[in-house]
């Protein structure tokens, strides 16, 4: 079923593009992405009553077609319980979400970062964080999005969010990020 | 734990109750059973310069030596400052009394001369003190002055496995993950030392996330885990150049943790496709692979057996994580490990006779051994975070990553005598991880 | 590594080396007794490295080897050891007490592993006296779960008081005193090395109840350390001691001769031929036996050479010390040649130790003793 991996040249130089592209969107879009909604409290705060007074300012979390308001009003993140990579509702209900964000937004591309706690071995979680990727990848495929715009990772436990060593901060750490990129037709 | 206290009463009680039941025969019998566990005293008086350039390496070369010994945990240097006799000339007869007055049990002498090229020439000898006896003979290495330490750890291998009778250890390098920055945000570089932590040198950058790197059986070469690519890749390295390449890869697939074959033609290694993870081996010259394991559930963490007919290996197909066993062309695989707890990163030992893992078990990790078999299963460590051991060379020691608790956590790395005795952090800059202890150079 | 060698390889080794340097260059160093084996040592290249490991595989694989070094006059490396000499110095172990630290722990915060290896202030507690061949060492069995501690002996000791040096003697302190009648040299207090029963791992450590310190206590303070002391006169500061018939070291056979005389034995040595003299009584061999066992350290020896039985004979002389040149090999099992090696070392090194300053053997029976067959199982250590 599984085929041997073979090298594709033509393929990866076309990912390298891809990935220049995702660079051209900006750093802040990148930052916002990646990080936890509550480090942005103040930022939002201060993007809302600049938006309250001139209305939407492109690519701002206040413009539904941005990726900062996929990440921050859609939700970028679905979290799991301990070795779990099945979505609770809670989960269902955010990718619901995205799937229909990503629908509407044809432009953009999304990679699917995998992560796990720290309790575990390094390799486990790298399995575990690849299965948790993709767990979200056929969920958003079963809403309907195309699976040539889903790329998964995994970070295993590389890359926590919160770094002390209790439940509160591995609850946050066992999660799927949907980090938006400039799709291939931009 | 109470098995082992009654049997060794019982052990006790035969000890004591059978010599005096013997009848007595020929000449006195006697058995002894019950000794003790305790670190050898021995002496390393400074070697003897032999050249005028050869003073402070002919100190360093002994502390070297010592250090190295000491570091075993099997024994225990005397002071200097308790010597009796000076070693003034190699040559001159060993003052046994002296050395037997401060019960230095072994005595090391050596002397070394550098010559006008800056060769240096380091020579030794071992003593048996209460035997009066040399052990072994006279023997001598001969290097450059930059490579004064290699010399001493050669004379310190020597010693060693002339005293316990099995090889050293100390001539040898670890190639490991060098950790700087806070945890969320961690730059990892591949770097590569001296098993003491001496002569460090980095292989990587730290543009990308590296893991889990691997030597070669011969120590040429270092398969490891980057995401240059942007995605998790197996890597192989030389290490004299310096110079990597990425293995044959699929786009859409991860791959990681890779170890060599004995051979060293062969990596085998974790292959994730469709969220599944699965055990791989592929020929590193012709890129072709050969799946092992084809199921749902994890199959991660792979070790070849030292003759590389088996390949033990982590997997949750069970519903936790186990240690599995399979022949090294894949098939059928029977379950080792047998406690409670999770069991990963199983490590066929360079003896073949054990295997070392991380286990999880109550909210704590530990490094443990057990047989191939899965029996005797013994737990060395215990801490919030141990994992990943790697033998040394003569399958004595084993090195692990541990990891503290808290925002402020940080890895380092750790070694224990199987025998859960000595467990000791290694020398390293800074944060460490993942280690991979060579062959014996 | 091909040096696990045991005495018959090491001498044949020798010999050979020595003949073929001499052959060679024969010469060059005017003073060496022994020869030399060299091997090149470099730190730059991986060829190198390889071709060492190819020097130390095969040491006469001539790409790699350089000059074997020549000998000269073979002069006895080793003259006979006359232990008797040292023997007065023996109680001077000057490191014990220094903890041994990892020296490869530079790092600020570095955690220490064991802080219970060191010495604590707790009082002593004497290793079971010999003679008493019921006692089956009760500490074991108060105790589930023993401390952990560098040292793995047969009987668990508890740390020795702080200003107590480690020896395997055990004394108390003796200090000088005008009024006392008998006087008593001056000196340091000693005790055994905390020792655990086993090897106590750090995952074992944690896990179940440590056995308070407490109950490793003597009920009464020991009032007289004649096990130990007894085992090994020499240690014992000049002392009057009525009671037990222990020489001092000096003039060992003039005691012996009269206590032989009191006792209505005959002092010579009985005939070469046969035992002599009324069997040992069970507490006298086990005395014997504990002496030896007390430094029978296999901490330093390979897996394998814990795995191996070797059986040793050891003529004594009417000292009650060992002939050291006598002890030797006679059988062993469960290892190769080279593990045998390395646990016949071992076991030549507990006879001698514990036997520089004579047994505890009473001379009357010296027919008995005279020839002595230990077996070196280490089958109980493995486990530890």
């Amino acid at each position: 079923m599984k085929t041997t991996p073979t090298t594709n040249k033509r393929e990866r130089g076309t990912k390298m593009k891809t990935f220049q592209k995702a660079m051209i969107l900006g750093t802040g879009l990148l930052l916002a992405a990646c990080s936890s909604p509550d480090r942005f409290g103040d930022s939002t705060v201060d993007l809302n009553g600049t938006g309250a007074n001139s209305g939407v300012i492109a690519g701002s979390a206040s413009d539904p077609t941005s990726p900062a308001y996929f990440s921050q009003t859609v939700g970028d993140r679905v979290l799991f319980p301990v070795d779990q990579h099945t979505l609770t509702s809670t989960a269902q209900q955010t990718l619901n979400g995205q799937a229909q964000w990503l629908l509407r937004n044809t432009d953009y591309d999304a990679l699917i970062e995998g992560h796990a706690d720290e309790q575990g071995t390094r390799e486990y979680n790298l399995a575990l964080g690849a299965r948790r990727a993709n767990s979200v990848q056929e969920y958003l495929i079963s809403q309907g999005v195309p699976s040539t715009r889903l790329k998964v990772i995994s970070y295993g436990k590389e890359r926590p969010i919160e770094i002390c060593s209790e439940e509160s901060c591995y609850a946050q750490n066992r999660r799927s990020v949907t980090v938006i990129s400039a799709g291939a037709g931009v | 734990m109470m098995y082992r206290m009654m049997t060794l009463a019982l052990a006790c009680l035969v000890a004591f109750q059978a010599p005096a039941l013997q009848a007595q025969d020929g000449p006195l019998r006697l058995e002894i059973k019950e000794g003790v566990i305790e670190p050898m005293p021995f002496a390393v008086p400074d070697f003897v310069p032999e050249s005028g350039a050869a003073e402070e390496l002919s100190r360093n070369i002994a502390r070297v030596v010592a250090a190295d010994l000491s570091g075993t945990g099997l024994f225990r240097e005397i002071s200097q400052d308790a010597f009796i006799s000076r070693v003034t000339s190699f040559s001159s007869p060993v003052q046994f009394a002296d050395w037997k007055a401060i019960n230095a049990q072994a005595l090391v002498t050596g002397a070394v001369a550098v010559d006008g090229t800056g060769r240096v020439t380091a020579k030794f000898r071992v003593w048996d003190v209460f035997a009066g006896q040399e052990l072994g003979s006279g023997l001598q290495f001969v290097g450059t002055v930059d490579g004064w330490r290699r010399i001493a750890h050669k004379v310190a291998d020597q010693v060693y496995s002339r005293i316990t009778g099995e090889g050293g250890y100390f001539d040898s390098r670890v190639v490991f993950v060098s950790e700087t920055g806070p945890k969320d945000n961690r730059a990892k570089r591949l770097s590569i030392m001296d098993y003491d932590g001496a002569n460090l040198k980095y292989l990587t950058d730290s543009s990308s996330i590296v893991l889990a790197p691997r030597f070669s059986p011969t120590g040429d070469r270092v398969l490891y885990t980057s995401y240059e690519s942007g995605f998790p890749r197996v890597y192989v390295l030389d290490v004299a150049s310096v110079s990597r390449r990425l293995l044959e890869s699929q786009d859409g697939t991860m791959s990681f943790a890779p170890r060599f074959s004995p051979d060293g033609r062969t990596v085998v290694y974790s292959l994730i496709q469709g969220g599944n993870t699965d055990i791989y081996t592929m020929d590193i010259a012709t890129g072709a692979s050969q799946r092992l394991t084809n199921a749902p559930s994890i199959e991660t963490a792979p070790s070849f057996s030292p003759d590389g007919r088996q390949i033990v290996f982590e997997s949750d197909r069970s519903g936790t994580n186990q240690i599995y066993v399979m022949n090294a062309q894949g098939g059928e695989a029977r379950r080792i490990s047998g406690g409670t707890g999770q069991y990963g990163t199983p490590v066929w030992s360079p003896r073949g006779d054990y295997i070392a893992f991380t286990k999880q078990s109550k909210g704590r990790f530990h490094i443990g051994v057990m047989r191939v078999n899965g029996e005797e299963e013994r737990l060395l460590t215990a801490s919030f975070l141990d994992e990943g051991p790697t033998w040394s060379p003569n399958g004595r020691v084993i090195m692990f990553t541990r990891e503290t608790q808290g925002a402020q956590g940080q890895s380092r790395l750790w070694s224990v005598d199987i025998t859960g005795r000595n467990l000791r952090q290694v020398q390293t800059p800074g944060g460490a991880s993942d280690p991979s202890w060579s062959p014996l150079q | 590594m091909a040096t696990a060698m045991n005495t018959g390889q090491i001498i044949s080794g020798a010999g050979h080396t020595v003949l073929i340097g001499w052959l060679l260059f024969g010469g060059a160093f005017n003073t060496d007794p022994i020869p030399f084996e060299v091997t090149q040592v470099t730190a730059i290249s991986t060829e190198e490295f390889e071709a060492l490991m190819a020097v130390e595989r095969a040491p006469n694989a001539a790409s790699s080897v350089t000059e074997p070094t020549p000998p000269e006059t073979v002069e006895p490396p080793a003259p006979a050891l006359s232990s008797q000499t040292d023997a007065e110095t023996a109680q001077t172990p000057p490191t014990p007490a220094e903890p041994i630290t990892p020296d490869p722990t530079p790092e600020p915060p570095a955690p220490t592993p064991r802080p219970e290896a060191q010495v604590e202030d707790t009082a002593p507690v004497l290793p079971s006296p010999p003679q008493d061949t019921a006692v089956l060492l009760p500490e074991k069995s108060l105790r589930p779960k023993p401390r952990p501690a560098p040292r793995v002996a047969p009987e668990q000791v508890a740390p020795p008081e702080p200003e107590t040096a480690i020896d395997d003697v055990v004394r108390e302190e003796v200090v000088a005193d005008d009024t006392a009648t008998t006087q008593r040299e001056e000196a340091e207090a000693t005790a055994p090395e905390e020792a655990a029963t086993e090897i106590v791992t750090e995952a074992e450590e944690g896990g179940g109840p440590i056995a308070p310190t407490a109950s490793m206590r003597p009920k009464t303070r020991p009032e007289r350390p004649t096990q130990a002391a007894e085992a090994k006169p020499e240690t014992q500061p000049e002392t009057p001691k009525p009671a037990t018939p222990k020489p001092a070291e000096t003039d060992n056979s003039a005691v012996q001769d009269a206590l032989a005389a009191a006792l209505g034995q005959a002092s010579e040595p009985a005939p070469d031929t046969a035992p002599s003299g009324p069997p040992l009584t069970g507490g006298e061999k086990d005395a014997l036996r504990v002496a030896v066992q007390s430094c029978w350290n296999v901490g330093s020896l390979s897996t394998e050479a814990l795995g191996t039985t070797v059986v040793v004979t050891v003529d004594m002389g009417e000292d009650s010390k060992p002939i050291n040149g006598s002890i030797k090999m006679i059988g062993s099992s469960g290892g190769s040649a080279a593990a045998a090696g390395q646990a016949f070392e071992a076991a030549r090194r507990a006879i001698i130790r514990c036997g520089s300053s004579g047994f505890n053997l009473p001379i009357e029976k010296y027919g008995q003793w005279k020839t002595i067959e230990m077996t070196f199982n280490p089958e109980n250590m493995r486990i530890k």
